[in-house]
């Protein structure tokens, strides 16, 4: 059988479009656990990032982090969270593994870019906004954080690629999402759904990455889009 | 009666010391996978470079091109190069490379770009050809920036060689995945906490070879 | 100038470290290189595979491992391409791979697998007694629930049931494929996990799965209390455990080699197994460690 008829045989299959196995099933899982995992990586990091950005500390707190989160394996962080939610009891094949390992690869871009997006502000610029009566948090809210958008965009784009590329790891814990395609596919022998599956998840990655420059371009404040 | 299925204790050492062979044979693996990758990535970037510096029109499609790359997950890569490269370390290398391209690439050309103009022209006043200018000059002074990308390409190849344990291959990853088809934690642990060691190892050296590069860098501070 | 020679030096070694990590061992077999011992991806077979290798070491044949490599899918084309030369197989599921008809008994199953084999540059050695086959496998609840003990009573209620195996299983003829067709069984569900190994095993206890693909040498189900289901009308073939080598490297080696494997597979037996598969499975130990202990407890190496 050719790659193509492998192809066509997959695409052919009714199991492919409806049930626990489809497309749209893994796809929606996939793509729920990546956002819940920016989101939350969002939630747990923005606030520090942006007061350490603020008070202008921790950029070295903020380059140890990315390059400390750089070297672990997510591959490994994922079998340690999957081992300890199972003696904890969590069922097979639920996202939490999953989730909490693409939570630690997110945050460390959101948490540096935005530090150095609130520290790119000038602090003429700040002053500027303190002379004109504005409060710490007025100047973080109405100066710091529009003019920081370009990097916090950025960081948020990094981090939600990665972790739509690395949620097909879940695969390998008895997960489902995109990666099911890739390991079922390949462990079958079946070219047709491992090729299916690998362009899928490239194809929304790639999406991520459109929208999030489109996000980018649209929250970036008049004014510095124009000197741009 | 059910009996659950217990995991080992956290650390054995018996095991760790049964096993010493095994752990450097897997370092051994890791360590090439990983300086062949980087090795032949940083080969690729610098013609790439060459070209995208010379004919500007072409940076935007190389780095359109291998940004694409980048985002092939992994695990996707490796599996569907197996019915073209086989199930072994050839496609680990021709993916785990390919990863590499678009950092290098990207702080090779931001890196020559940053090199000031008028030391440029004092070299071209001091009569250097273009390529003596290119490897004596420009390269030099763009070293910083050109390591930096090293560094993230190499620690960030350390981290994407445990995947490779679905190829058979694996690195520290091997640990990684047998700990997990045992619930051994041992194994998983060693095989994490390795592949981080490696990285900063590797990570380190760099900033010491920045240093043995630059020596100028550290008289100006 | 002292700058261009730093570089040219530091060039120059890196250079070389990625040559002298590039090169890579060569192809073809001489009794010089090294043996390439590998296994499937769930510990008896990489117990198996230590027996063979440990065993090797022991006479003075130098050993190279690549275990857990994968399922057969994996090894199978490594064998065949020599990236591996040596693999504990299963007589009837490597004749499944090898698309050659099935049989009950040992001597038929082996006779066409090595016929088949043979023809691919590997050839199987004698076979073990040791025997083990692929089990379907439910909790005592389920079994008293639905009245289950052979596994066509799964008939009238595996559309209720959840099925859990190895992301291979849909297309083996040993699995989901021949379960469809022999036995005309259609699951609810198929949950894909690991190759019987822990994940299947923690998803049959915590009921994500009812029916798991496990090995009938896995003391493990008669621990748990788990029942077995039988395979009454013999979906399953003859499985006995044979040493799979590249043809190259037995003619290489001669009759010593092949010699001492078929004194492996002579005194390994199913009990043999099924003990070892249990203390590896429930009390977490080493498969290395195992595999010694029978050489050492057969006579076959010091204590």
């Amino acid at each position: 059988m050719t790659v193509w008829e492998s192809i066509e045989e997959f695409l052919a299959e009714p199991t492919t479009w409806s049930g626990p196995g489809s497309i749209w099933a893994r796809l929606a899982e996939h793509v729920l656990v990546s956002l819940a995992a920016v989101v939350i990586a969002c939630v747990l990091v923005l606030p520090l990032a942006l007061w350490l950005g603020h008070v202008r500390k921790g950029s070295d707190i903020a380059t140890a982090v990315v390059n400390i989160g750089r070297a672990v394996p997510s591959f490994g962080i994922l079998a340690i969270a999957f081992l300890i939610l199972v003696q904890m009891g969590a069922g097979i094949g639920e996202p939490w593994a999953v989730l909490i390992t693409l939570i630690a690869l997110a945050a460390p871009p959101i948490f540096t870019n935005t530090i150095a997006g609130i520290q790119s502000v000038e602090t003429s610029t700040l002053e500027s906004a303190r002379g004109m009566g504005l409060t710490e948090g007025g100047v973080l809210k109405s100066v710091e954080m529009p003019l920081s958008m370009p990097l916090i965009m950025e960081g948020l784009r990094i981090a939600f690629v990665q972790v739509i590329a690395t949620a097909t790891l879940g695969a390998l814990v008895a997960w489902g999402g995109l990666g099911r395609f890739i390991v079922d596919g390949f462990a079958q022998q079946d070219m047709g759904q491992l090729i299916v599956g690998a362009t899928l998840v490239g194809l929304l990655a790639i999406l991520a990455e459109l929208g999030f420059s489109a996000a980018q371009r649209a929250t970036t404040p008049a004014g510095l889009r124009a000197s741009r | 009666m059910m009996l659950a299925q217990e995991a080992t204790p956290l650390i054995d050492w018996e095991w760790i010391g049964r096993n010493m062979g095994e752990i450097v044979d897997r370092t051994w693996q890791h360590l090439s996978l990983t300086a062949v990758s980087v090795g032949l990535g940083l080969v690729i970037s610098l013609g790439l470079s060459v070209v995208a510096l010379r004919w500007r029109w072409t940076y935007s499609p190389i780095t359109w091109v291998t940004g694409l790359l980048y985002t092939i997950p992994s695990l996707a890569l490796f599996a569907l190069l197996v019915p073209i490269v086989g199930l072994n370390a050839t496609n680990a290398v021709i993916a785990l490379t390919s990863y590499t391209l678009l950092i290098l690439i990207r702080n090779l050309v931001a890196g020559i770009d940053g090199v000031p103009g008028p030391v440029l022209e004092a070299a071209d006043g001091m009569g250097y050809t273009r390529r003596a200018r290119f490897w004596q000059m420009e390269i030099p002074l763009a070293l910083p920036v050109i390591i930096a990308g090293l560094r993230i390409a190499t620690v960030t190849t350390v981290g994407l060689v445990t995947v490779t344990a679905v190829l058979g291959l694996g690195g520290y990853g091997y640990f990684i995945l047998r700990g997990l088809n045992t619930f051994f934690w041992t194994q998983i642990l060693v095989g994490v906490t390795l592949s981080v060691a490696l990285a900063t190892v590797l990570d380190v050296g760099f900033v010491w070879l920045q240093r043995l590069l630059s020596p100028w860098a550290r008289r100006t501070g | 100038m002292r700058r261009a020679f730093r570089f040219r030096a530091v060039g120059a070694i890196l250079g070389l470290a990625l040559v002298a990590a590039a090169c890579g061992s060569g192809d073809g077999a001489t009794d010089g290189d090294p043996i390439k011992v590998s296994s499937f991806n769930f510990n008896e077979s990489v117990i198996v595979a230590e027996i063979y290798a440990q065993g090797l070491e022991a006479n003075g044949y130098e050993v190279e491992r690549s275990l857990n490599l994968g399922a057969r899918e994996v090894v199978k084309p490594a064998l065949e391409s020599g990236e591996i030369d040596l693999v504990p197989e299963y007589t009837g599921s490597v004749g499944a791979a090898l698309g050659v008809e099935q049989s009950a008994d040992p001597d038929t199953m082996w006779e066409a697998a090595r016929a088949a084999f043979e023809d691919l540059g590997v050839t199987l050695l004698a076979y073990s007694p040791a025997q083990d086959k692929n089990a379907y496998v439910v909790t005592a609840e389920t079994a008293d629930q639905y009245g289950l003990t052979t596994v066509s009573d799964l008939q009238p209620v595996a559309g209720e049931l959840v099925f859990g195996g190895p992301p291979e299983c849909p297309e083996r003829p040993l699995c989901l494929q021949g379960l469809e067709e022999v036995y005309g069984l259609q699951f609810a569900e198929f949950v894909p996990l690991d190759v019987a190994g822990p994940i299947t095993i923690a998803a049959l206890e915590g009921g994500e799965i009812d029916v798991a693909l496990l090995f009938t040498t896995q003391g493990i189900i008669a621990a748990n209390g788990w029942v077995s289901l039988e395979d009454d009308m013999g979906l399953n073939p003859a499985e006995n455990v044979v040493p799979a080598i590249r043809s190259e490297v037995a003619d290489a080696y001669g009759d010593e080699l092949v010699a001492l494997l078929d004194s492996y597979s002579e005194a390994l037996n199913t009990e043999d197994l099924t003990e070892m598969n249990k203390r590896a499975d429930l009390d977490q130990e080493d498969p290395a460690l195992l595999a010694g202990e029978w050489l050492a407890a057969n006579g076959f190496v010091e204590e």
